[in-house]
Formats: structure tokens, C-alpha cells, sequence
């Protein structure tokens, strides 16, 4: 009775979710379905007769630091437009979910890159170069984690943390809002530069441009959005952004895909990435 | 990978960037002889600048006991370890350093050898580190002398370094030295919190923020050090241990200049441990009472010597060693500049104003039991 239990609920397991689907048969570019909505969901059914491509992930292995041993060795690509906006959806597999951010931790993330203007003359896969930037929307699972409810806190990451004492915490500060957060704020120069890697946020997701592997810049414009799901085996995280300038049937660009394991310490440079591939609207 | 001079190697070795000097450089001489440990200096620069969220376990200066202290756990051990036989060579007029940099040992891939420390290892700062490894047992004691029955305390900060190991690290020039002062910073708005520089700075002197997500460190108080003053730790010393001020190279070492004469003139205090490569600029005057196959290790081979000269100082009637030493911790304001005129040991600013000045022995007051004044007498406290 037990073992025919089990084989039901495995039945049932792999009929669902999108970590289970058939066979891959992979696409040689990114197909972009046109006419669909847009949706943030990964497990929406917009995304089951979408084609995918498999990304194949290569080291970076340019500039220092490298990464030195492979990890993450494909993701799976799919990608629809409405005619304004086009969403991604990206699945990989990592057995580790790495969202709580700490020393010598690291965060699971994804990136997507397209050359900041259609010419046949690429930039360079590896983060664009001098006078041919390309657009990143970065998408990383701590901030989603934030996004989805978790605490601006150092309890958040340490539950057993029992701080004393924080000058805004102070009693003089204690009906005036603006002093705490000025108070605090003096403690937190990153966020008082607008830099916000860690703390609140809105979005999981982080519009950069760059020049070239060191020049990563905030991007002139915050028009990505995303979210992302663990499956059972890895991540399913959908990025919208809107479509790029001149994108068209007629004049195809160029994608590219990048992927960081928390748990293999990679970070930053230490990423396993992909060279160029078509962007076809179709 | 450039080469670049590093004086306290006595030689050429590799970096990342190519050689260009600050044109003042911070430094400071901590006598490690008069610690006692007290951690104002950490408490000091705890409440002025790491007191946010995110920053509990960061301390831009702890003091340590060695030799079983540490802050991150085990942070000299490990590289130490990694890296190799670390030999000098003694024979000529300098000794000159033939073991590898943590720049040249970089693994292929890597900027620079290092490693980074977990949160444990920043738990416990100074947990246990001056305890008894084990139980007594009643009635136990000891008759002889242990064999290691010295232990000293070592105060450390970022060490401004010539050749930071942190800014090396950075693949997106995220660190900058400052041309006019030398000092180290980590630019907060654009950080991106790969935490390269924890894993580069051999002294583990970069720490990362998991709230605001950057790597952040010890910033010499450059807002003091831009009005001629002293960093929080240094005026908070009770010990008096520490002076702050500036550095040339030793070909341009100038004896007015306090910390240019303690280092290259009397060759008192040395660099921590100068073969990683950075030429580190916090010197430090040796502990005299612990054996120095350990404390040579730690700060180079000219710790014999140094030891000696501290010692022998007032023997030897060295008013000028014994009197600047005096000046530490005696004006808040940087002192440059500085002399002795008979008795007394001034202390200047760099336009040559005195800040202050101290009397070569302090007067001997004796304090008579019995106060006529208030008809009442006295007793110290035991
Ligand atoms: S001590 Fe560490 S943090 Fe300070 S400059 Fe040197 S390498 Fe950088």
C-alpha cells in the first residue's frame, strides 16, 4: 500500500513544475514568441510551448579573478514579447539556495546582457567594451528575498543576534522619524550614496551598463523587473525589460547569459557566462 | 603585473599597479611595550564610526593577545601557512627579503594568495585568548618558569599600505589611495560587495557589511587627519601607545620628522609583517620581553636590534630616543615635526609651530602624608 503511495506522489511530482519537463530540444538562438502578455510567473502556462534554448556556460576565464572550475553548465532560456516589454525566463539547476548575505557568502544570481545598440559590429560578449556598452539586468536571490517579505534586519540573517545598542535606537531620536533615520543612515554610507546592495528595495532586479570586464555602472534607466522561484532543483526567475531599441523580425540582436552559484563562492568576475547568441523575434 | 620597489623587502617585487607614492603617506608607530589592553582605542573607533547595522562584529582596530589572540580567528596563521619559507637574506649591508609575496604566490586566476575569513571566525573577538588552556586541579602549582611565559598585546588598524593587498584585489578599482595622504578607502558608492578585498588583505582589515552589502574599513579618521588631528584611537590611547603622522621613503627620511626617525634613523619600530608584501605603515616597537625567533616572523629581521636600542636607550643616555618616545599620546594634534632642546622634547606642526612640548623626565612630586592644608591626612589606596 505504502510503495504504491509512493510511486503516486512521484507520478504526481513529475507531472508538475517546470524543474520535471520532457527531453530539452534546444533552439540554436532565443526565440522571442511575440504577442503574449507578460507575466512575472515561471510557472505561468504562457511559458509551455515557448521554444528554449540552452545556454551553454563557459568560465570566465578573461580577467582576474577567474573562475577557476566550471559549475552551472547550462540554462535554460525561453523569452516572450507583448510588442512593448520582453520577458525571460531562466531556469538552472543549484542544489543551494544562497540568499542570506554574510562573510564569505555569496548570492545566487542570474544576468542578462544585450548589446546597448543593434550594429553588426558586436561588443564583446564579456561585459561590452570601450564605445560598445551593453545592458545587463542582474537579477539576485537575496534581493528577492527582501522583495518577498524579509526583514531589514540583522535578526534577518542571525536570528540569535542580540545587538544592544544603535545610536538611532537612542531615546532622544525616539518620536522624530527623520533623526533615526538620519542617525542611521550615518552608520550606512552605501546607502547614503544610493548604493543599495543590501537593505530595502522594490525590485530583485538591477539595470547596469558597462564598457567593458570592471566598468559595471548603475544603468541610466530602473526598467527591469523580476522575479524568481526556487523549483525543486534549482532557480525559475523571469526578467522583463522593454524590448530593446530597434529589436524587430526584421533586425535581430545578439543576448548573452550569466549565472552565479552562491555555494561555489562565485561572485562578481567568478561567474560562469556565454558567448553571444541570437536574439530572434519571432 | 608591474614591478614596483618595496624598501622594507629591500628589493623589486611584483604588483598590480605600478609604482606611484603618495606624496605624504599616513603611518604611525604604535609602542606595542605599552599596551595594556584596555580597548579604548577599539571602543573609540567603534562608537564614531562602526555602530550601524550591519557592522555588530566589525572592529576597524581591535587589540589581540599573542600569540593565541587573534581578530578574525587565526588571520596571520592561515596566510602564514600558505605562504612559503618566508627566508631573508641577512649577509649584506640590508637584509633583503627572498621568500615570495602574497602577490607573487597568486594562484593563476588571482589577483593576489589570500583567503576569507567566515562569520564564525569574527565571533569571538578576544574570547579566551588570555585564559588557561585547561583545568587546575586543587593544589596545584607551578615550580618552574613556563617556557612560553610572556604573551604581549598587539593593537592593529588598517595599515594604509603602500601596496594595499585590498586594492589589488578590487576588479573594478573600487579602492583608491588618496595621492595626498596615502590613506586606503573603499569608495561606498561603488562597492559592489564582492568581497575581494577581505579575501586580499593579508591583516584582514576589510570587513564586509551584510546590510548595506559593501566591504567597508578603517579610514585613519581622514576628516580629523585633513584638520591636523590625530584618529580617534590614537587620541583616546590611554597607554599612550601610538603617534600618527607621515612617512617618507628611507631615502628621503627626514630625522625632524618623528615617525621618519623612529623607523629609519633608530630603526626602533618595524613593520607587521613586512614579507607579505604591502609595506604595511603602521610600525611597531617590538615587546623586549618575548623571545625574538617569534617576534622576527612577525616583524622582519631587524627585531634584535630594535629590542636592543629600546632597551639600552636610557643606559645609553639616548635623550633623544627616551624623549620623543615621551611625546606619544601628548597633544591630540599631529605632531610632524619635532626636537629636543635640553630637557625638553617639542612637538611641531609641519609649519613648525610648536603643539606642545614635554619634559625629558617628568619632576618627582612628593606628596607628604599629612595635607596641612585641610589638616588631614592621607593614605593611598592599596
Ligand atoms: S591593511 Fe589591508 S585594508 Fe589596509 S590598506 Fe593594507 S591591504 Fe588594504
Amino acid at each position: 500500500m505504502k510503495s504504491t503511495l509512493l510511486i503516486a506522489l512521484i507520478a504526481v511530482m513529475i507531472g508538475a513544475g517546470p524543474a520535471c519537463r520532457r527531453a530539452i530540444v534546444s533552439t540554436p538562438d532565443v526565440q522571442v514568441v511575440s504577442g503574449q502578455t507578460i507575466t512575472l510567473d515561471a510557472n505561468a502556462s504562457v511559458w509551455n510551448p515557448v521554444p528554449v534554448h540552452l545556454s551553454k556556460q563557459i568560465q570566465q576565464d578573461l580577467v582576474e579573478p577567474r573562475l577557476m572550475e566550471a559549475s552551472t553548465q547550462e540554462v535554460q532560456i525561453q523569452a516572450i514579447s507583448d510588442g512593448n516589454l520582453i520577458a525571460f525566463r531562466i531556469e538552472w539547476l543549484d542544489d543551494t539556495q544562497d540568499d542570506l548575505p554574510g562573510p564569505a557568502r555569496f548570492m545566487d544570481g542570474v544576468a542578462v546582457q544585450l548589446p546597448a545598440k543593434i550594429d553588426p559590429n558586436v561588443p564583446a560578449p564579456q561585459m561590452g567594451e570601450t564605445g560598445k556598452s551593453v545592458e545587463i539586468s542582474y537579477w539576485r536571490a537575496d534581493w528577492q528575498a527582501v522583495v518577498d517579505g524579509r526583514a531589514d534586519d540583522i535578526t534577518s540573517i542571525y536570528p540569535n543576534a542580540k545587538p544592544d545598542h544603535y545610536p538611532f535606537n537612542a531615546k532622544p531620536l525616539e518620536n522624530n522619524p527623520d533623526a533615526q533615520a538620519q542617525a542611521a543612515q550615518r552608520y550606512s554610507p552605501a546607502r547614503a550614496l544610493g548604493n543599495g546592495r543590501e537593505g530595502p528595495r522594490t525590485e530583485p532586479v538591477e539595470d547596469l551598463i558597462a564598457e567593458g570586464p570592471g566598468t559595471l555602472a548603475p544603468g541610466p534607466n530602473a526598467f527591469s523587473k523580476g522575479k524568481g522561484v526556487r523549483t525543486r532543483t534549482g532557480w525559475a526567475v523571469v526578467i522583463t525589460r522593454p524590448l530593446p531599441a530597434g529589436f524587430s523580425k526584421e533586425s535581430p540582436s545578439q543576448i548573452a547569459f550569466a549565472v552565479w552559484q552562491g555555494s561555489h563562492d562565485e561572485t562578481g568576475a567568478r561567474k560562469m557566462r556565454s558567448g553571444w547568441v541570437n536574439l530572434l523575434m519571432k | 603585473m608591474a614591478r614596483v620597489y618595496n624598501w622594507q623587502l629591500g628589493r623589486e617585487m611584483s604588483y598590480w599597479y605600478p609604482e606611484s607614492r603618495a606624496s605624504k603617506q599616513f603611518a604611525a608607530v604604535f609602542d606595542i611595550n605599552k599596551c595594556i589592553a584596555c580597548q579604548t582605542c577599539t571602543l573609540a573607533c567603534k562608537t564614531t564610526w562602526t555602530s550601524g547595522k550591519g557592522q555588530e562584529y566589525m572592529l576597524w582596530n581591535n587589540v589581540e593577545s599573542k600569540p593565541y589572540g587573534f581578530y578574525p580567528l587565526a588571520w596571520d596563521l592561515k596566510l602564514l601557512e600558505m605562504l612559503d619559507g618566508q627566508k631573508w637574506n641577512e649577509g649584506g649591508e640590508k637584509p633583503v627579503y627572498e621568500g615570495s609575496t602574497i602577490f607573487e604566490s597568486a594562484p593563476a586566476g588571482e589577483r593576489v594568495m589570500g583567503w576569507r575569513p567566515e562569520d564564525e571566525d569574527y565571533a569571538y573577538p578576544n574570547v579566551g585568548e588570555d585564559d588557561c588552556a585547561g583545568g587546575v586541579d586543587g593544589g596545584a602549582n607551578i615550580f618552574e618558569t613556563h617556557d612560553m611565559a610572556w604573551f604581549y598585546y598587539l593593537a592593529r588598524i588598517c595599515n594604509h599600505c603602500t601596496y594595499p593587498g585590498c586594492l589589488a584585489s578590487c576588479p573594478r578599482g573600487s579602492i583608491y589611495k588618496r595621492p595626498e595622504d596615502g590613506i586606503v578607502l573603499v569608495d561606498q558608492g561603488r562597492c559592489r560587495g564582492y568581497q575581494e578585498c577581505v579575501r586580499g588583505c593579508p591583516y584582514k582589515k576589510v570587513f564586509f557589511n551584510m546590510m548595506t552589502g559593501t566591504s567597508e574599513k578603517c579610514i585613519a579618521c581622514y576628516p580629523k587627519m585633513e584638520q591636523g588631528i590625530q584618529p580617534q584611537c590614537f587620541v583616546n590611547c590611554i597607554g599612550k601607545i601610538r603617534m600618527a603622522g607621515f612617512i617618507n621613503p628611507p631615502d628621503k627620511a627626514n630625522p625632524e620628522n618623528p615617525i621618519d626617525y623612529l623607523v629609519h634613523v633608530k630603526k626602533v619600530a618595524l613593520p607587521l609583517f613586512p614579507q607579505f608584501g604591502l609595506e604595511p605603515n603602521v610600525y611597531y616597537i617590538p615587546p623586549i620581553h618575548v623571545p625574538t625567533s617569534f617576534t622576527k616572523q612577525m616583524f622582519g629581521p631587524g627585531v634584535d636590534a630594535a629590542v636592543k636600542t629600546y632597551r639600552e636607550a636610557a643606559a645609553n643616555k639616548d635623550d633623544d630616543l627616551t624623549g620623543l618616545l615621551g611625546l606619544f599620546g601628548s597633544s591630540e594634534m599631529l605632531m610632524e615635526r619635532w626636537k629636543r632642546v635640553g630637557d625638553k622634547i617639542i612637538g611641531l606642526d609641519a609649519a613648525g609651530k610648536q603643539i606642545v612640548d614635554v619634559p625629558l623626565k617628568e619632576p618627582v612630586v612628593e606628596r607628604p602624608a599629612f595635607d596641612k592644608l585641610y589638616q588631614i591626612t592621607r593614605t593611598n589606596c592599596p
